[in-house]
C-alpha cells in the first residue's frame, strides 16, 4: 500500500477541546428555543392545531351565543356548567390529546425525514440532548394552545352562564341550603311534585298525596285532590330526597373545578405529546405514529376502559387513557365520549374499570418515562 | 466474530497528532457485505485530500463511520488527534461535514436552519452565521425558505453549515453536485482558500478533474479497501508513460513497434498512435521509437509525451482490479 510520506510538512495542530459541554445530555436554552422555532414555523401544522384546540370550541360557543342572543326562548345560554363539562370532557380532552400527539410525532421525526438529523449529529452534540430539547420546546407550544382554548371555554361558560338553575325543567334558585331548598319546595309544590325526580315506596306517607296531584302529561288521578298543606309537606319531603342531587348542580363551574380541569387537560396533552414523541422517534416517521396514537385514544382506550375481560384486568389498567380518566375532576359530568373511555367523572364513574389513584399515577409516570426512554434510546443508537 | 477495539490506546494529546484523520483496520459491515474493509488511512493536516472511488466503493460509509453517524465494527480511528468515538464530542467540535446531498428543513429559511445548527454548537457559532452565508455566496437568499433553493444553493448552504463551527477539518461529500461551472469554480476557490487558512479539507468526489485541480493528495477506495493513497504528484509519477504519435501508416508503425523489445503497448487511434510505456521508462526510449519509425520509412509529423492525468491514472488503477467477486 502506498502511504502518505512526503506531503508538505503538516501544520501544527491548534485544536483545543470544545468550549461548551456538548457531550452533556442537558440541552441548552438555545437548542430549546431554536427547536421551538422549527416547530412553530410549520405553518400548516400550527394552523391545524390552533384550529382544533382554539377554533372548534370558539366557533361552537360563538354560534351558541348568537343563537341565544337572537332567540333566547328557544336557545339557552351559551355558557354554564353543563356546557363547560361537555366542552372539557367531550372536546378539549379528545382533541387536545390528538393535536398533542400530532405535534409530538412531528417533533420526534422531523429531523430524520428532513435530513437534518445528520447535520445535528455531526455537531458532536449529545444525541440525548438533541432528543430532550424537543420536550420543552413542544410542550411550550401545546400547553399554551390548550390553555388558550380552555381559557376561552371557561370565560364563555362563566360570563354567559344562565342566571337561574334549571333543575329538571324547573327554575330553582342556586346555592340553597337543605332547609332553604325544602322551604322553596314547599312554596312551589306543584312543580316539585310533578317535575322533580324521586322514587317513593308503596308504604310512603306521601304516596297518596302525589298520586292525586294533577300534572301536565301525567296519569289521570283517581282520588280527591290533596290539600295545600298536604302538598307543601309532600314537596318538602321530595326536596329533602333530591337535595343531594341538587347540591351538585351549578350555574357555572367553580374556580376549583376550572383549575382542576385545566390541569387535567394539560396532563392529557403532555401525555399525548410525550408518548407520540417517543413513538415517532422509535419508528422514524410521523404518519404511522399519529395513526397509532389516534387508534389508542379513540378505539382501544374506550374498549379497554369499560370491558370486563377476565384475567386481563391488570393489563387493562395499564392503559394510560384509563388512568387519566380516573384522575378526571369529580365535577365533570359523564359524557362517555370517545377517548380515555370518556372522562367519567373520575374515580366515581362506575362505567370504568376500577383503579386506585396510586395505580393511575404510576401508570401515567410509567408511560411518560417508558416512551421517553425508548425514543431517546432509538435516537442514540440510530444510524444517521 | 467481530471484535471492536475502537478506543484502545490513544492517550496521546490531540495537539501532538500530525494527522487530521487517522484510521487503522477500520471495518464496517452490513450483514455479509463489507463496506469498509480494514482501512488504513492517514490524512495530513492542512491539505486538500481527495477521496476517490467508483460508485458503491464505500466512500460515504467510511465518512459516516468517521463522523459517528454509524458505528464501526472493528478498528480504531481519530479525528484531529482525538480518539473517536471516545472523544467524539471534542473531535466533532472542530469538524464540519456534508454527507450525501445536503438536506435541511424546507420550511425554514437558510438562516434559520443555520441557527438551529449553531444552537447545537458553541455559543460563538451563532456569530459566524452571517460571515458563513456571505462566504458561500447565498447571503442575499438567506431569508428564503430552503424549499425554494436549487440543489446548488443547498450545497452552498451545506458548506455554510460546516463553516459556522469554525472547523479545522471539513469533510465534503460530492460538494460539486448541482453546481454550475461558475459555482464549481467558486467552490474550488473556496476550498483552496480554506486550505490556505490551515484547515484540512477532505473531498469525496467522482469529478477527477476537480479533485486533481483542488487536492494535494488522494486516496482511492474500491470495495471497501484503500488501494492507493498519497500525494498526487507521487502517484502520477508511478503511472505508465504515454506517448502520442502522429504519423503516416500507423498500422505499419504498430507492426514495427510490436516487433521491438521496448515493452510498448501500441494502439491505433483516430489521431495516430497511442503508445503506453512501462512506469519509469527512460526518455531515451521515446527517442528510440522515433528512430525506429523514421528508419522504417514512416513519416513522423508529431511525437509527444502526454502528461498523465489523475483520470487516466485512476482508470489504469481501477482497470487492474478486475470484476467484482
Amino acid at each position: 500500500m502506498t502511504t502518505v510520506s512526503d506531503l508538505s510538512a503538516p501544520l501544527p495542530a491548534t485544536v483545543a477541546g470544545p468550549p461548551d459541554h456538548r457531550g452533556s445530555w442537558i440541552p441548552t436554552g438555545a437548542m430549546i428555543t431554536t427547536r421551538m422555532m422549527e416547530l412553530r414555523k410549520r405553518r400548516g401544522l400550527m394552523i391545524t392545531i390552533a384550529l382544533v384546540t382554539i377554533g372548534i370550541p370558539t366557533v361552537f360557543l360563538v354560534i351558541r351565543l348568537l343563537m341565544h342572543a337572537f332567540d333566547p326562548k328557544t336557545y339557552g345560554p351559551a355558557g354554564g356548567y353543563d356546557i363547560y363539562t361537555g366542552m372539557v370532557s367531550g372536546v378539549l380532552y379528545i382533541f387536545g390529546f390528538i393535536v398533542a400527539a400530532t405535534l409530538g410525532a412531528t417533533a420526534g421525526s422531523s429531523d430524520l425525514t428532513d435530513g437534518m438529523f445528520r447535520h445535528l449529529v455531526v455537531t458532536g452534540r449529545s444525541r440525548l440532548a438533541l432528543y430532550l430539547a424537543r420536550i420543552p420546546a413542544g410542550l411550550a407550544i401545546i400547553v399554551s394552545l390548550v390553555a388558550a382554548g380552555f381559557t376561552i371555554v371557561c370565560a364563555v361558560c362563566v360570563f354567559a352562564a344562565p342566571t337561574q338553575l334549571n333543575y329538571n325543567g324547573v327554575n330553582v334558585p342556586v346555592h340553597l341550603s337543605r332547609t332553604g331548598f325544602e322551604s322553596w319546595a314547599a312554596d312551589h309544590p306543584q312543580e316539585v311534585i310533578c317535575d322533580f325526580p324521586y322514587r317513593i315506596g308503596p308504604a310512603s306517607s306521601i304516596g297518596p298525596v302525589v298520586q292525586n296531584v294533577p300534572c301536565r302529561n301525567g296519569p289521570p288521578t283517581s282520588g280527591p285532590p290533596p290539600s295545600e298543606a298536604q302538598m307543601r309537606s309532600a314537596a318538602s319531603s321530595i326536596a329533602a330526597m333530591a337535595y343531594a342531587n341538587y347540591s351538585q348542580q351549578f350555574l357555572y363551574p367553580s374556580d376549583s373545578l376550572m383549575i382542576k380541569s385545566g390541569l387535567w387537560l394539560e396532563l392529557e396533552a403532555v401525555i399525548g405529546f410525550m408518548v407520540a414523541l417517543g413513538l415517532s422517534s422509535l419508528l422514524g416517521q410521523r404518519t404511522v405514529a399519529v395513526v397509532l396514537m389516534i387508534v389508542l385514544e379513540v378505539i382501544l382506550t374506550p374498549i379497554l376502559s369499560r370491558a370486563r375481560i377476565p384475567h386481563l384486568s391488570n393489563l387493562q389498567r395499564s392503559v394510560v387513557g384509563l388512568a387519566t380518566a380516573h384522575l378526571a375532576p369529580g365535577g365533570l359530568s359523564v359524557l362517555g365520549g370517545g377517548g380515555g373511555g370518556g372522562p367519567g367523572g373520575g374515580m366515581g364513574n362506575p362505567r370504568l374499570l376500577p383503579e386506585s389513584t396510586t395505580v393511575a399515577v404510576c401508570v401515567i409516570v410509567a408511560w411518560l418515562v417508558g416512551w421517553t426512554a425508548l425514543g431517546a434510546w432509538r435516537m442514540m443508537t440510530r444510524d444517521a | 466474530m467481530t471484535t471492536t477495539m475502537l478506543p484502545s490506546v490513544s492517550d496521546q494529546r490531540a495537539d501532538a497528532s500530525q494527522w487530521a484523520v487517522e484510521t487503522h483496520g477500520l471495518t464496517k459491515r452490513f450483514g455479509e457485505t463489507v463496506a469498509v474493509n480494514g482501512v488504513e488511512l492517514l490524512i495530513p493536516r492542512g491539505c486538500a485530500f481527495g477521496y476517490l472511488g467508483p460508485n458503491g466503493a464505500g466512500k460515504t460509509t467510511l465518512i459516516r463511520v468517521l463522523l459517528g453517524l454509524t458505528h464501526a465494527d472493528a478498528g480504531s480511528m481519530s479525528l484531529l488527534g482525538y480518539d473517536v468515538p471516545k472523544h467524539r464530542a471534542a473531535a466533532l467540535a472542530r469538524v464540519g461535514a456534508i454527507v450525501d446531498e445536503p438536506r435541511f428543513h424546507g420550511h425554514l429559511t437558510g438562516r434559520q436552519n443555520l441557527r438551529l445548527l449553531a444552537a447545537a454548537r458553541e455559543p460563538a457559532a451563532r456569530d459566524r452565521i452571517e460571515p458563513s452565508l456571505e462566504r458561500v455566496g447565498i447571503l442575499h437568499r438567506a431569508d428564503d425558505r430552503v424549499s425554494k433553493y436549487s440543489m446548488g444553493m443547498r450545497q452552498r448552504l451545506g458548506v455554510a453549515a460546516c463553516l459556522i463551527g469554525d472547523p479545522q477539518l471539513l469533510i465534503l461529500d460530492e460538494p460539486m453536485n448541482g453546481l454550475d461551472p461558475a459555482g464549481m469554480h467558486e467552490m474550488r476557490d473556496m476550498i483552496l482558500s480554506l486550505v490556505a487558512e490551515g484547515r484540512t479539507v477532505v473531498l469525496s468526489s467522482h469529478l477527477l478533474d476537480e479533485v486533481e485541480r483542488t487536492c494535494d493528495a488522494v486516496a482511492i477506495v474500491d470495495r471497501g479497501n484503500i488501494i492507493r493513497q498519497g500525494p498526487i504528484s507521487e502517484l502520477l509519477a508511478g503511472a505508465s508513460v504515454a506517448v502520442q504519435v502522429e504519423c503516416s501508416e500507423p498500422d505499419h508503425a504498430r507492426v514495427l513497434l510490436d516487433a521491438t523489445s521496448l515493452g510498448a503497448q501500441v494502439e491505433v487511434q483516430p489521431e495516430g498512435l497511442g503508445i503506453s510505456l512501462p512506469t519509469g521508462t527512460d526518455r531515451d526510449v521515446i527517442a528510440e521509437i522515433n528512430r525506429l519509425l523514421v528508419e522504417g520509412g514512416i513519416s513522423v509529423y508529431r511525437l509527444q509525451q502526454v502528461q498523465a492525468s489523475l483520470e487516466s491514472w485512476f482508470l489504469q488503477v481501477t482497470s487492474r482490479l478486475g470484476a467484482p467477486e
